[in-house]
């Protein structure tokens, strides 16, 4: 039977409805970090063991955004051209991901961008391998003034 | 007193793509430029540093034993460096260390890549968690998606236009065409850069090197070696290295997948370390200098990168271009060697590449892209995961 598969395990959640990437904060200093770390990165860090992981906010604003236009090479198996945007969440980490629910003209700096979970490719085996993904809120399609009144409650 | 260390001389094997020969092949040929340059043999040198390659297996990473075999192993030590596109560069900052130690009095800094066509793949072997994985496997975002981000992101913040990215090709395509070294020997307009595909938006294919073969070969003396082969040595003023700082907010190829947005920080860190250690070690700031070679892996690049090394205050690069500061006759002349454009990069090569110019500029060998009266110049060259190194020659 055809499966879902995450195109790589604990990087983020899916399964209970609302996705959310998986990453770190240190309780020492506060930091974030996305993939998952071991010890906090941060050099003024007082105690870099006191790393545990978090899920991080999915809602953002796009900070940028490409358009790929050749495909890119192995390990790669998704669709190409393909749209990749960094996406800035409050835990002051621009994310990098791939754009969806989107055309290229629609794209500005600045926008509303939630996270989404979907199917990257399918395997050999037909099982669709998910990735996380970043696309508009609804609220990204009205004119500015919506969505910052909106930031404040990330 | 620090000994004060001498280029004897400078070698290369053109850039280009050449079937049948390997790494080894290429700096094997800049070896013998620089032997022949330098006036001495490979039997004078005493210790070498290697710039690893990633293109060759086992092979890459143990460089220095392959080079050495080809030149007849003479059980002088040969030291590998892997530092991605800064390798050169770090090659040539261990081989000044090994001089200044006084443990040795003429050392090789060399490098010979064979580089694979088109996007730069990813290497086998690697965590599946970690962010040079996921970048590939999750997202599919090649070396030039990263540089897209940060231009696009530039446009907005300093309206860098499409025009300018154009410009930088246009400009470096002139001075390319007139080096024999090069690869890419055509004059483009800013028009005929426009009209390129689109790879990465902004990024167009001719706003982006290619990948290519080459090798370089740099030697260094004592001062006091110097002066046995010639009356005018020139002089590595500083060769200084640097690494990532720590929330630092470029989208750097492979450390990351997420980046800190507010940051005290300043962008591509690494090279504003290695460049104020290298000023600070020189004595020169980057007011007095007459040329510099910047890593213009696109277009991008060669204006970011003339910010971070303190030419010019963050969002001026493009006024400078606008108003032929960089251009030859121009206040600082950038990449008169044609840059990376117009060679494409060999890797493991590139930083000694870069010298290699730099040190023919100051001897007034540089023919039709000569800078004038050229004293001090600068090379900088800097690898994925955020490391920098920063050359300052003058004679």
């Amino acid at each position: 039977m055809k499966k879902q598969l995450p195109v790589a395990e604990g990087v983020f959640t899916w399964s209970s409805g609302k996705p959310h990437l998986i990453g770190s904060r240190c309780e020492a200093c506060g930091e974030y970090f996305f993939p998952k770390v071991k010890l906090c990165q941060n050099p003024d860090c007082p105690d870099k063991s006191r790393i545990k992981e978090t899920i991080l906010s999915r809602i953002g604003r796009l900070w940028s955004y490409t358009i790929q236009y050749y495909k890119p090479p192995f390990p790669y198996q998704g669709p190409a051209p393909l749209m990749i945007g960094l996406v800035e969440l409050p835990e002051n980490l621009k994310v990098m991901g791939q754009l969806t629910n989107c055309e290229e003209q629609d794209l500005r700096i600045g926008m509303e961008m939630e996270l989404v979970i979907e199917k990257l490719f399918e395997d050999q085996q037909g099982n669709e391998v998910l990735t996380w993904k970043f696309r508009p809120t609804r609220d990204a399609t009205k004119e500015g003034s919506s969505s910052e009144r909106k930031q404040g409650n990330l | 007193m620090e000994k004060e260390v001498a280029i004897l001389g400078v070698g290369a094997h053109p850039w280009g793509k050449f079937p049948g020969k390997d790494f080894v092949d290429l700096a094997v040929a800049a070896a013998n430029k620089a032997f022949e340059d330098a006036g001495v043999g490979w039997k004078q040198i005493q210790a070498m540093v290697c710039a690893e390659t990633m293109w060759a297996g086992r092979a890459g990473l143990y460089a220095g034993q392959f080079i050495s075999r080809a030149l007849g192993s003479r059980g002088i030590p040969a030291v590998n460096v892997e530092n991605a596109c800064a390798s050169g560069a770090v090659a040539l900052a261990i081989a000044a260390m090994m001089i200044k130690s006084g443990m040795y009095d003429i050392v090789l800094a060399i490098g010979g890549d064979v580089s694979p066509e088109g996007f730069y793949p990813a290497l086998p072997g690697e965590d599946p968690l970690s962010p040079d994985s996921l970048r590939w496997t999750a997202i599919g975002a090649t070396n030039p998606v990263h540089w897209a981000l940060d231009c696009c992101r530039r446009m907005k913040e300093y309206g860098t236009t499409e025009i300018h990215l154009a410009k930088v090709k246009a400009k470096n395509s002139r001075y390319g065409a007139s080096n024999p070294l090069a690869r890419y020997k055509k004059v483009f307009t800013v028009e005929e850069v426009l009209n390129s595909p689109m790879v990465a938006f902004p990024l167009r294919l001719y706003e982006i090197c290619a990948t290519s073969d080459g090798g370089a070969a740099v030697i260094l003396s004592s001062m006091e070696v110097a002066r046995r082969y010639t009356r005018k040595p020139t002089i590595l003023a500083a060769a200084c290295l640097g690494n990532l700082v720590y929330g630092d907010p470029t989208v750097v190829i492979g450390s990351h997948i997420a980046y800190k947005v507010n940051s005290s920080v300043p962008m591509l860190s690494e090279s504003v370390e290695s460049s104020r250690r290298a000023y600070q070690e020189a004595g020169i700031g980057p007011q007095e200098l007459d040329l510099a070679e910047l890593p213009d892996n696109s277009s991008w690049h060669e204006l970011v990168y003339m910010e971070a090394l303190g030419f010019c205050r963050p969002g001026e690069a493009e006024t400078l271009l606008d108003q032929g500061a960089t251009e030859l006759g121009g206040k600082l002349p950038v990449n008169v060697s044609g840059g990376f454009s117009s060679f494409g990069e060999a890797v493991a090569a590139q930083g000694l590449l870069q010298v290699h110019e730099i040190v023919r500029q100051l001897r007034g060998e540089a023919g039709p892209r000569q800078v004038e009266n050229a004293k001090v110049g600068l090379a900088h060259a800097y690898g994925a995961q955020g490391n920098a190194g920063t050359i300052i020659v003058k004679r």
